[in-house]
């Protein structure tokens, strides 16, 4: 009872950690979708025909998946959204770093090589986020969240 | 997770995705800076190569190590340059800043290197500011052969000496 009780407690942490990660991380490329289309195209996998798209459309997910984790609304589709969206970035990741790329992940405000630069620690804090997704997914409960109002709401 | 509560959450997930992507052309369509949904042409992404090349070690022009017969001697400069003068026995492999060191001529490298019996590589370049001597210093040690020198001052250092 304790352990699930704690559980649940952790899996509304990692919930808004990964909530604030995920809204702060794609608010400067909505702002600049121009860099972000720059950083997509780094990466040197999508033909040319999808960057633009990718650089459109992938920071509104986040936005959603992101806000949706925090306040905790429909948070199995978010955290199932973040775990797909990581396990994209990691594959990127590591076929960027298998071909020598020296370049930034592009996963905040975007900066150059040298500041930011993809390394196997980026694969491992990538893994992470990863790891926290798949918690989230499995163990949360709707505490404290819309989710859990509405449920509470329904048995009474 | 059961297998429907599962198959809602995929459900679920696809349709927010979907929500958003729409909203997100839209928003992209309504603003003054949106991109076109095709890039008309490829961005200049400008990724630096990794830094090439392996340990090379300096030497003075006048360590004897560079006159040694146990040294293979390369000069790193144009096919004039070291037409107009260098040293006994070096060979030449001009350095090309664009393409430092094509395979063919690493195979051929490696062979001459294999057939003198030297212990050491010594390159000598321009003695410019980068050598050429020293980056093909890096190229060659980069490429698996080891003891690979470079002179400070590159060729006119080491030509001053009257060797």
């Amino acid at each position: 009872m304790v352990a699930a009780r704690v559980t649940a407690w952790l899996a509304v942490a990692a919930r808004w950690y990964l909530g604030v990660l995920f809204v702060g991380a794609c608010l400067h490329k909505i702002a600049d979708p121009r860099s972000f289309a720059v950083d997509v195209a780094t990466y040197d996998i999508l033909p040319l025909a999808l960057v633009n798209v990718t650089a459109i459309v992938l920071p509104w997910v986040e936005l959603a998946a992101g806000g949706m984790l925090l306040i905790g609304w429909r948070t199995r589709p978010a955290a199932l959204l973040v775990f797909g969206m990581v396990l994209v970035f990691i594959t990127a990741l590591v076929i960027a770093l298998a071909r020598g790329l020296d370049m930034s992940c592009g996963c905040f405000a975007s900066q150059g090589a040298e500041e930011d630069p993809i390394s196997r620690l980026t694969v491992l804090r990538d893994l992470g986020w990863l790891a926290l997704a798949g918690f989230v997914l499995a163990c949360d409960r709707g505490l404290v969240g819309i989710d859990g109002l509405i449920e509470r709401r329904k048995t009474r | 997770m059961d297998r429907k509560t599962l198959a809602r959450t995929v459900r679920e997930a696809a349709m927010v995705a979907g929500a958003s992507a729409l909203l997100a052309l839209a928003a992209n369509a309504v603003r003054p800076s949106g991109l076109p949904l095709l890039a008309r042409a490829p961005y200049e992404t400008l990724v630096p190569c990794p830094e090439p090349g392996g340990p090379v070690l300096g030497l003075e022009p006048d360590d004897p190590v560079v006159a040694s017969p146990r040294s293979f001697l390369v000069d790193a400069r144009s096919a004039g340059e070291y037409g107009a003068r260098h040293l006994p026995a070096a060979v030449n492999v001009p350095f090309d800043w664009l393409d430092p060191l094509p395979e063919e001529q690493l195979r051929e490298l490696a062979r001459a290197i294999a057939a003198s019996r030297a212990t050491r590589v010594v390159v000598y370049g321009d003695g410019g500011h980068p050598d050429s001597g020293e980056f093909l210093g890096r190229e060659i040690s980069g490429r698996g052969i080891k003891y690979v020198h470079f002179v400070r001052g590159g060729a006119p250092a080491v030509l001053a000496g009257g060797r």
